[in-house]
């Protein structure tokens, strides 16, 4: 074998191995939650389940009897806040991208400046003055309270559309207004359809942040009623080693919150990846 | 032509705007259209800014009703409170031990894995697949992984294999920031590596072979090629890292270390104003503590700015 091709399989190799590593706390979290609880607390670290006697009753377990972690409840809280969010937010940043890219105006370098300096200000640090506003408007502690707030951060999506359209063609455009088109059949039957590679990176970004969302949900739902997932977690979170929960179960609830992601994640890996890089990789 | 991106979003290197066709024809569909986006931009982004600065004037005690006007004490208090510059300085030392490392140890991921073989979507999916997990999720994960109790977890078993106590790294004064910081490297990785990916596979490959030809080698190929080359990028890892770390530097406060960590040991600003406004009840204290933090993010800011100008000068 030629020297460069054995340096070509040593790189692939050593890719592979830091790959694994690097998943690696993912890997043990799976195998963990298909352990036993005695096995789990082990002094020493165990990787594999015991003769590959798969717990799937954990599962269960965190899902409901005594034991249970994972609420439906704070499942369905989840996905109405990340479903919203992601679908009124898209509805207000494709609009908002056709204007600033395609209608001429006099305030729009200022509004496209304003968007891009509020993607330096996260709602963490408005997040004291962002919770009196909510407060004031009495929609605290309510769906409306915790989604538009989130909603509001207009900024990435508005500019990543702007940026999609505005490479749209200008004949089509001119097309369209010459055959009486408004911008409203504009948006809906051009720009929508044509931006479609644009949606799909937006949703795939936003909807893990969603999904994701800690401190805003924490201070906007207050009430159990409203709890989200990564409530459910971090109190999990906070305990120590087997305090309240058995070890494994926490890890299988970890499993439940977490998968949804994981699966959306490898099948819009591409989108995410075009989203955040502006093309793929090859 | 280019796709979406937020790399093309820095403000400063926006599109300029083509041919004026009528300045004033679209004015009021255009209003209409980006009204909404607008309106919910200024009352929960404009507004909370605007409120901000005013409620660090003022106290407000959430249950009745209007803050009071009380001037520049809390910024007297601030001034005077030792914890602020525990904090700030717990951040800084969160943000550079986090972000610094994420950007090299990204440019290494990425340049291992900007190779073709057959299974080149499935290895570089492990690089990305963090990328799904909540800061909440991670925290558990490496709390028993690493953190936890001697001997649970796995990288405790392997210092005491060495005969080294492990330490009690959530409690302890010294370890528990940098073990923080771990868990948000691991996390701000996959996105970082996927920027530089990016960044790589636009080096045409003839440079590369022109440096090798002229003797360069793996060292000096990174260090005169592709470090220059992907600067740009650079600035936006860093950029994209900060921000990443800034939520981190909340979320695995509060989860890991509720308290703030031992004598204030992981105690973030972030966490500090949190702390302050929901369970103390200063508002307006955590108000002017807010200030600050957007002023410190100006600032990193700032200096990534002048980072670049002086690169591009070099350079």
């Amino acid at each position: 074998m030629p020297a460069a091709k054995i340096t070509h399989s040593i790189r692939i190799l050593f890719a592979v191995v830091v790959g694994v590593l690097l998943a690696g706390p993912l890997f043990y979290l799976v195998a963990n939650s298909l352990m036993t609880a005695s096995q789990t607390s082990d002094l020493t670290p165990q990787l594999i389940p015991h003769n590959f006697d798969l717990q799937f009753g954990n599962y269960t377990a965190a899902l409901s009897g005594p034991t249970q972690v994972v609420f439906a409840r704070s499942f369905i809280n989840s996905g109405i806040f990340t479903f919203f969010v992601v679908l009124f937010q898209w509805a207000l940043c494709v609009s908002g991208g056709l204007v600033i890219a395609k209608m001429r105006f006099r305030s729009r370098n200022v509004i496209t400046a304003l968007l891009g300096v509020s993607l330096f200000i996260p709602i963490l640090t408005t997040l004291i003055p962002t919770f009196f506003v909510t407060l004031k408007l009495g929609i605290i502690n309510t769906y409306p309270g915790l989604i538009l707030p989130i909603v509001a951060q207009t900024g990435f999506g508005t500019l990543l559309f702007r940026q999609y359209i505005s490479q749209m063609p200008e004949e089509l455009f001119d097309a369209a207004r010459i055959d009486g088109a408004n911008w409203w059949t504009i948006l809906r039957r051009l720009v929508i359809p044509l931006a479609r590679p644009a949606t799909g990176a937006y949703v795939a970004i936003s909807v893990l942040t969603a999904w994701n969302m800690y401190l805003w949900p924490l201070v906007a739902a207050q009430s159990g009623k409203l709890e989200v997932l990564t409530q459910t977690l971090a109190s999990l979170g906070n305990q120590t080693y087997g305090a309240s929960s058995p070890q494994n179960i926490v890890y299988a609830a970890v499993v439940i919150v977490t998968l949804p992601m994981i699966i959306v994640f490898l099948a819009v890996q591409p989108a995410f990846v075009r989203g955040l890089t502006g093309s793929g990789v090859e | 032509m280019s796709e979406p991106s937020i790399a093309n979003e820095i403000p400063g290197a926006s599109v300029a705007p083509r041919g004026r066709r009528s300045a004033r024809r679209d004015g009021r569909s255009a209003l209409l259209m980006m009204g909404p986006n607008l309106a919910m931009f200024s009352v929960f982004i404009v507004i909370p800014i605007v409120a901000g600065i005013y409620l660090s004037f003022t106290t407000w005690d959430i249950t009745n009703g209007a803050p009071k006007w009380v001037g520049l004490a809390n910024y007297t208090k601030l001034l005077n409170d030792p914890i602020v510059g525990v904090a700030v300085g717990n951040t800084v030392k969160f943000m550079l031990f986090g972000v610094v490392p994420t950007v090299f140890i990204a440019l290494g991921l990425a340049m291992l894995i900007n190779v073709r073989f057959r299974f080149v979507g499935v290895v570089r999916s492990l690089y990305l697949i963090p990328a799904a997990m909540s800061f909440a999720a991670s925290a558990i994960v490496w709390r028993y992984i690493f953190l936890d109790g001697p001997g649970y977890g796995v990288v405790n078993w392997v210092i005491s294999q060495f005969g080294i106590p492990p330490p009690n790294w959530l409690v302890s004064t010294t370890y528990a920031l940098p073990a923080l910081d771990v868990i948000a490297i691991w996390l701000s990785l996959p996105v970082a590596t996927i920027l530089y990916l990016a960044a790589l596979q636009r080096i045409p490959a003839s440079v590369i072979e022109a440096a090798t030809l002229d003797g360069a080698g793996p060292v000096r190929r990174v260090r005169y090629i592709i470090w220059p080359m992907v600067r740009p990028m650079t600035i936006l890892v860093a950029i994209v890292a900060l921000l990443s770390f800034t939520n981190g530097s909340f979320d695995l406060v509060n989860i890991l270390t509720p308290t703030g960590g031992t004598n204030y040991s992981t105690t973030t600003l972030i966490f500090y104003i949190f702390q302050q406004a929901f369970a103390y009840g200063y508002y307006g204290y955590a108000a002017a503590l807010a200030v600050l933090q957007i002023a410190l993010i100006g600032g990193a800011l700032a200096a990534l700015r002048v980072f670049y100008l002086f690169g591009e000068r070099r350079g």
